[in-house]
């Protein structure tokens, strides 16, 4: 086989002989894609990701289906102001515990599975929300519809498996973002078809909405059955067909729990994320109504506002995922952790200043600037959780994705819920916690990396860090393989001053076994 | 000189009067109940959305001058929610500029003023299942209220009737709904088994 000269960004044409496989995307030694070509969909790299964004997109598009349409709804079911709160914070309750066995089940069934599986059962909560007739049933629609938010973990899990670490950012931060995105287009989608059912085919109203439901429903559909026929775990094959090989090491549940919930990295994360992605959430849900009532728009242009917000993830989160690599190039791990800091408690600042706001113009544009912030958070965030753990992956990116949940739950419980606290002082707190939130970034320690204010400990290895994970019998049988593929790859986030080449030295080349 | 300010005085404040009438909202407490509005469900009587009709009648207090009524030129009859209907709910909160107000969503008739009339009207479809009364304002030429009348006391607590609204539902949406929740799960099933059967193999 030939061994050629490495390029120095790990640029590895894999010519296995086993199996000849050719990608048609530069790959590494895990045959993960070191580059990130947006507009292909060349398989399996590009497709998985263009499948992931997608479906997450449709997950968005129906859990925040109702909010747009609740002036017609709550009249149809008798809602009060109180019904309709308790359902906005059960939409995003559901997906806490949903983050964290999705998370399980990517580490031991792979994404493709446990993401279809999840898209597609919660479809019947999207259909049945057309039939739903009371205060309660809307709660309960709402609820089950909710858990369909955590094919977040497995779209992050996926891509975090597809894209090699100098490109993992961007391609975590591009795929939530535009899934993201879901949560702004169905502000703007469902009025749509509502006024299209209702004046042209000329349903009435109470009718009209419920037919309207249908759309999120088939695109939801459309999307789990499109993941689980056309999409693929790993570069390499499905996780079964990989494992039957021997290809694949199947692990087991508790060794996984058991390595995400020891990791004091994944809990600080959990808590950030909580602060970026839950505020963007809590936003999601209060921001029409602030608008309407505080300086007056009508109904539509307050939800216009509202979507404006959660369109802004077309660019913003993905910003933040390559901002993420672009400091990595230079300042490795470091600099990632800087990078996630300084946004997030920009954010907060924005936040607070959002609440102080007393002019309309100037409250969208301050609007607009926080939701930019905010959501390069959450991009910045998964720009961190792919190299917390190896083993473990599928579970902490449910634990930080869980974590994104609880603190929207918790945020509206605190200052959104009953009259305590006026909307707009609610907002400002809200900014004064985010700054409270984001300070345990500065806890988090790579041994071999180093941490925010603490430089790494000079003989770590990320060898150790990831077969760590691994008991030594493990080891013995050298299940911990694609951890220790991975420790290799991710030596790039040393940055550019401790390690001036990232080449792959020739006595590792991965060898064709 | 005085007389000449006085004027100039008067001038401007019949000015600032115009444009304020023309330019400014009305408040609810600034209008006189003028009409006596009766409407022909009896106290907590049920009546169904789209299928039940109300018959509204009006007419002016006699007990007035007859000159009161120079300005009214129509009347819009509107279905209001009562309090009981209006508690957290701040989308149809009760506020003293009728510009903002929300208690009466639903117009029942708009006619040209008569001195009296009467309206018979079927609930629309799209009347929610609450708590109502009616209520009538006479509006000038400008389209500005002048005055009003109700079906209830100022305390909007007597003489109130219950609407039931439509559900909207349907069988066929249930069947509907029934079919692609099926589906989307039998298709998952589907491709399980494939993939065991690929794996056997």
């Amino acid at each position: 086989m030939e061994e050629q000269k490495k390029p120095s960004s790990l640029q590895i044409e894999s010519v296995a002989a086993s199996d000849n496989k050719h990608f048609k995307v530069p790959v590494d030694s895990e045959h993960k894609a070191t580059v990130f070509w947006i507009f292909s969909f060349a398989a399996p790299h590009m497709r998985a990701f263009h499948l992931s964004w997608f479906s997450f997109f449709c997950c968005f598009v129906s859990t925040f289906a109702a909010p747009p349409l609740l002036p017609v709804i709550r009249d149809n079911l008798g809602l009060t102001r109180t019904d309709i709160g308790n359902a906005g914070i059960a939409s995003v309750s559901g997906a806490v515990f949903a983050r964290l066995t999705m998370g399980t089940a990517c580490d031991l069934v792979g994404p493709r599975l446990a993401s279809a599986s999840l898209i597609l059962l919660t479809t019947p909560a999207v259909y049945c929300t057309s039939i739903i007739n009371s205060a309660s049933t809307y709660l309960l629609a709402r609820f089950f519809t909710g858990f369909s938010l955590a094919s977040f973990v497995s779209c992050q899990f996926w891509m975090s498996s597809m894209f090699s670490a100098p490109k993992v950012g961007s391609a975590n931060g591009v795929a939530a973002g535009w899934g993201n995105l879901g949560g702004g287009a169905t502000q703007l989608i469902m009025p749509l078809v509502y006024e299209l059912i209702h004046n042209a085919i000329g349903s009435t109203k109470f009718t009209a909405w419920r037919i309207a439901f249908f759309v999120p429903g088939l695109m939801q559909t459309a999307a789990g059955i499109a993941v689980v026929a056309l999409g693929q775990d790993l570069p390499d094959g499905n996780y079964q067909k990989l494992e039957k090989a021997g290809d694949k090491h199947k692990d087991s549940f508790s060794k996984v729990f058991y390595h995400a919930v020891t990791n004091h990295r994944a809990w600080i994360l959990a808590l950030t994320y909580g602060y970026c992605f839950g505020v963007e959430l809590t936003i999601d849900n209060i921001i029409a109504e602030y608008f309407y009532d505080r300086f007056d728009v009508n109904l539509r242009n307050a939800g216009m506002i509202a979507a404006s917000f959660g369109l802004a993830n077309i660019f913003s989160r993905p910003a933040g995922g390559w901002f993420s690599d672009l400091l990595s190039k230079r300042y490795g791990m470091r600099g990632r952790l800087w990078g996630l800091w300084l946004v997030q408690s920009f954010g907060g600042v924005l936040c607070i200043i959002l609440g102080l706001m007393d002019s309309l113009a100037a409250a969208i544009s301050v609007m607009l600037l926080f939701s930019v912030f905010v959501q390069a958070s959450c991009g910045l965030s998964f720009g961190i959780v792919p190299f917390v753990s190896r083993r473990s992956l599928g579970l902490i990116s449910g634990m930080t994705g869980g974590g994104g949940n609880v603190g929207a739950v918790l945020t509206q419980l605190i200052f959104f819920q009953g009259s305590r606290y006026s909307t707009q002082k609610g907002i400002a707190l809200m900014g004064v916690m985010i700054l409270a939130c984001t300070l345990p970034t500065m806890l988090i320690y790579f041994p071999q990396w180093g941490g925010m204010l603490v430089g790494p400990r000079p003989n770590a290895t990320e060898e150790d860090y990831y077969a760590a994970e691994w008991s030594q019998k493990e080891r013995d049988s050298g299940c911990h393989s694609a951890s220790l593929k991975f420790a290799e790859n991710s030596v790039s986030e040393r940055g550019k001053r401790r390690d001036p080449s990232t080449t792959v030295p020739v006595d590792t080349t991965p060898s064709h076994v | 000189m005085a007389r000449l300010l006085s004027t100039q005085a008067t001038a401007l404040l019949l000015l600032i009067f115009c444009v304020g009438s023309s330019m400014g909202s009305v408040y609810f407490s600034d209008l006189k109940q003028n009409l006596i509005v009766t409407a022909s469900p009896k106290p907590g009587q049920v009546l169904y959305a789209g299928e039940d009709k109300i018959t509204v009648t009006w007419k002016l207090n006699s007990s007035l001058p007859a000159s009161t009524d120079a300005a009214y030129k129509k009347v819009k009859v509107k279905l209001c929610y009562a309090p009981v209907s209006q508690k957290d709910r701040g989308w149809r909160k009760t506020e003293d500029n009728l510009e903002k107000d929300k208690t009466c969503q639903f117009k029942i008739t708009t006619q040209p003023y008569a001195g009296s009339g009467s309206f018979e009207y079927t609930i629309d479809r799209s009347v929610p299942t609450a708590t109502y009364f009616v209520r009538a304002y006479v509006v000038d030429a400008s389209d500005t209220e002048l005055a009003y009348g109700q079906t209830t006391d100022a305390k909007k607590t007597t003489n109130l009737f219950d609407v039931v609204g439509i559900t909207g539902r349907h069988a066929s949406l249930d069947i509907a709904a029934g079919c692609f929740s099926a589906f989307s799960v039998v298709a998952l099933l589907f491709f399980f088994v494939v993939e065991k059967r690929k794996a056997k193999k």
